[in-house]
């Protein structure tokens, strides 16, 4: 029987309780815990229980560090403040400078369509499921308020106009994934799995079986599309198993194009990567994404391994 | 016949009672081997069985008697 | 955009991911989808010496993950059998001639010579079908079907088994049922127990079609002892019910002083049975009781396999078996396995190797060797290696002895001094490849 145990820590808001569930299944200890809206799983192979625990508050930590300091939805974070700016120059530190560096290249890599700023298009769209997809005249309203070539950033400072707002969620879990990936290994612990709502990274290759095992979600019946055998590296998936609109037959993904403020047209039902890192599988499956029906012609070009659904 | 019976069930029990026993989940390492499991070949397992029920007034052991064809 | 410019975008991202993560040192990613598709495959050949029996066999099973470990397994056989084996008939100082089993014709055999019914000509088709899964987090249970078809017999039967884990799955403990249906229809329809082989064209002592239903039941535990070691034990009950004669075999009736079978006298024109011979009676019903018991220990990369089993019946056949195999592995890639059996078993009550006139007819008499008194050694040897892309070859031979006596108060006259038991020497090739 799998021995299950609780451990209930204060999270550095003080308020908010954040739980920590630590169970022994097969030949690992699987920490799990909610962090940045998802289910999160640290699988390690720890002899003891104590390391297993010692090493899922370390990733839990990281993971709410991150999510406290990246989410839209914390009052006074950098994120906050640089969206409540009203026109005004924001200084961030050097880790917000680096991940907005990052999505500068992703903006020019993916030709503008991968774009912080168009978070505001949620303004617009609501993915539930249903029918109320929005009009013209909304999307085009909002569409003002999009765009980084509106932005001035000049590192360590960000100036956008006001009512623009950034959005860091299209890279923040991936990032998280591989922060914690690089603490573990700093650690020199046995190997662990990190898998942040199905966006994972490995530590280390696992020793009691000859690679971890990952199954990627088919259809919303939970039979699995693909089992995959990850030995090194990292999985991330972009899809729309929850959030799309479905009307007149046509089904809309969550995946907006900047340019246009609407869904990209024929993007596919899910994309996995396999990369060495979780940003990496993660970008390049929201590139893919961005490219709606020539997806799989461009990740065959890139010569990466990927499952792509339709 | 009652003997049989009476070994067999001992010995079941026997290892029932075996709690303090075995390996801690991740020292399974070498039992996860192929070579480790009590059967390793199916289809060698399932050929000497055949074979053995069709020149052997015995068969099974391990797992049902076989049979199933006009060999005996 | 062309090839050149699309793989930049993984090259520049790569890049940017390294400036973004630090120093967090990751190593290239290895990662490879596992086939829902798991295939074990062979080839058999099995051949006694002289005209017996040889059998050439195709075998597939093929499994299929579901996700939470559930299986689906598939499972299919074509056996080619032709050859012959002895009909129970003792040999003579003179030629015998025999009907054949379907009735339509005779066979010479020449003096001296062990009597073999070489009639047998068959292909065999088997399937089996089985579904596995996890019940809860501690069991599992597992139900199948099976289903195979010959020329004179067709076989039908389903299983099921239960499976529980305990200690940390360090101890299993299972129970398993299996039942057969099985219907025979010989060449020329059963022969009524007993009744004397007939001329060419004569039918009067057939039956129609016969029944056989099997029961089995196998109880079972395994347990973890230490990292390398682990063992089984098993308990096992089978009850067969129904026409468990052999419809092609006989008896030699022979004369309670000489022991010679007794001639038979054949009107002219007429071709049938130059001695006198009646076919075989076994009871209705068959009790056996088994037990078994495995250890398989990991030595530095060697594994040993070594097992026992003893069974028990109501027709007082006792057996007892030992197997053994050693996997000798050389470097990642091959291995060598050695493979001894020994095996040994007491006639069965009703075993007799002729039937003297002088005696009342018994319950039940049987001459095939298989019930006989006789030990038995199989030593062989297998050779593994995994291929190019990564699956896994092998090939063994076996050879396969049976030497056997018949009891010394059943000999009579000159059976003494004749070479009796029909001894056993087969040669078993198979071929497996598993992707």
């Amino acid at each position: 029987m799998p021995s299950s145990y609780s451990l209930v820590i204060a999270s550095s808001q003080g308020q908010k309780r954040r739980e920590i569930r630590l169970e022994l299944a097969e030949d690992a200890w699987h920490g799990r815990f909610q962090a940045m809206g998802s289910p999160c799983e640290l699988v390690c192979e720890a002899k003891k229980r104590h390391e297993a625990l010692e090493l899922t508050e370390l990733v839990a930590g990281e993971a709410w560090r991150i999510e406290d300091k990246f989410s839209r939805y914390r009052a006074g974070n950098v994120v906050h403040r640089i969206n409540t700016a009203g026109g005004r120059a924001v200084e961030v530190d050097d880790e917000t400078a680096d991940l907005l560096d990052f999505a500068v290249t992703l903006y020019n890599l993916s030709e503008h369509r991968f774009d912080i700023t168009s978070g505001v298009l949620r303004r617009a769209w609501h993915f539930d499921g249903g029918d109320r997809v929005p009009s013209e005249n909304i999307v085009s309203d909002v569409l003002r308020l999009v765009g980084w070539h509106r932005a001035d950033w000049r590192r360590p400072f960000l100036q956008m106009p006001s009512g623009m707002e950034i959005d860091l969620g299209g890279i923040g879990k991936e990032y998280a994934v591989d922060r914690c990936a690089g603490l573990l290994r700093e650690q020199g612990s046995s190997a662990c799995l990190v898998n942040f709502g199905g966006d994972l990274a490995v530590s280390r290759a696992p020793e009691g079986r000859r690679s971890w095992k990952v199954a990627v979600e088919g259809d919303a019946e939970g039979e699995p599309a693909h089992l995959i055998d990850l030995k090194q590296g990292a999985l991330a998936t972009s899809g729309d198993a929850r959030r799309y609109l479905l009307k007149d037959g046509i089904r809309y993904s969550h995946i907006l194009d900047p340019m246009t403020g609407w869904p990209v047209p024929d993007a596919p039902r899910s994309i996995t990567i396999a990369a060495d890192t979780c940003v990496e599988a993660g970008m390049m499956s929201t590139l893919a994404m961005l490219k709606g029906a020539q997806a799989e012609p461009f990740l065959r070009a890139q010569d990466v391994v990927f499952w792509c659904r339709r | 016949m009652k003997r049989t019976v009476g070994v067999g069930a001992m010995t079941i029990l026997l290892c029932t009672g075996c709690s303090s026993m075995g390996v801690e989940p991740w020292e399974r390492d070498v039992l996860a081997k192929q070579e480790m499991q009590l059967t390793t070949d199916e289809i060698e397992a399932a050929t000497d069985d055949h074979i053995y029920f069709s020149k052997e007034a015995s068969s099974g052991g391990r797992g049902f008697g076989g049979g199933g064809c006009g060999c005996n | 955009m062309s090839q050149k410019e699309t793989h930049s975008i993984s090259v520049a991202l790569a890049a940017a991911t390294c400036t973004l993560l630090g120093s967090g040192i990751s190593a290239t990613v290895d990662a490879q989808e596992e086939p829902a598709w798991d295939f074990n495959t062979s080839l058999l050949y099995y051949g006694e010496d002289g005209d017996r029996v040889k059998d050439f066999s195709v075998s597939a099973i093929a499994r299929r993950m579901f996700i939470d470990d559930r299986y689906l397994t598939l499972g299919l056989t074509i056996d080619g059998l032709t050859g012959a084996t002895p009909s129970g008939a003792i040999r003579q100082d003179v030629a015998q001639t025999f009907t054949r089993p379907s009735g339509n014709a005779a066979y010479s055999v020449a003096a001296g010579v062990l009597p073999l019914d070489d009639t047998f000509k068959d292909t065999r088709l088997a399937l089996t079908a089985g579904w596995q899964q996890p019940v809860g987090d501690t069991s599992q249970v597992s139900v199948g079907a099976s289903a195979s078809k010959e020329y004179d017999y067709l076989h039908l039967g389903v299983n099921a088994k239960f499976a529980r884990d305990f200690n940390q799955r360090n101890t299993t403990v299972s129970a398993g049922i299996a039942l057969s249906m099985d219907s025979l229809d010989p060449v020329g329809g059963a022969p009524a127990p007993f009744s004397p082989m007939l001329d060419v064209g004569d039918t009067s002592n057939r039956l129609g079609d016969q029944d056989k239903d099997v029961l089995d039941i196998v109880l079972g535990v395994s347990q973890v002892i230490s990292r390398d070691l682990v063992v089984q034990a098993n308990y096992s009950y089978s009850k067969s019910d129904g026409y468990l004669t052999d419809p092609y075999k006989v008896l030699s009736l022979v004369d309670g002083t000489s022991g010679d079978t007794l001639l038979r006298s054949i009107a002219p024109g007429v071709d049938g049975p130059s001695h006198q011979f009646l076919f075989e009676s076994r009871p209705g019903e068959r009790t056996k009781h088994s037990i078994f018991g495995q250890a398989k220990y990991y030595m530095n990369g060697k594994v040993l396999d070594a097992s026992y089993r003893y069974m028990s019946d109501d027709w007082e056949i006792d057996s007892h078996t030992v197997d053994l195999r050693y996997r000798i592995p050389f470097g990642a890639n091959r291995y060598l396995e050695p493979h001894l059996r020994f095996y040994t078993q007491t006639d069965a009550e009703f075993y007799r190797l002729s039937i003297p006139d002088s005696l009342p007819l018994p319950g039940h008499a049987s001459a095939d060797y298989r019930l006989g008194n006789f030990d038995a050694i199989t030593a062989g040897l297998k050779y593994g290696w995994r291929t190019r892309n990564d699956n896994e070859m092998s090939v063994r031979i076996e050879g396969y002895r049976q030497t056997g006596s018949v009891p010394a108060d059943q000999l009579i006259g000159n059976q003494v001094s004749r070479d009796n038991f029909p001894d056993l020497n087969a040669i078993i090739v198979q071929f497996g490849y598993r992707f």
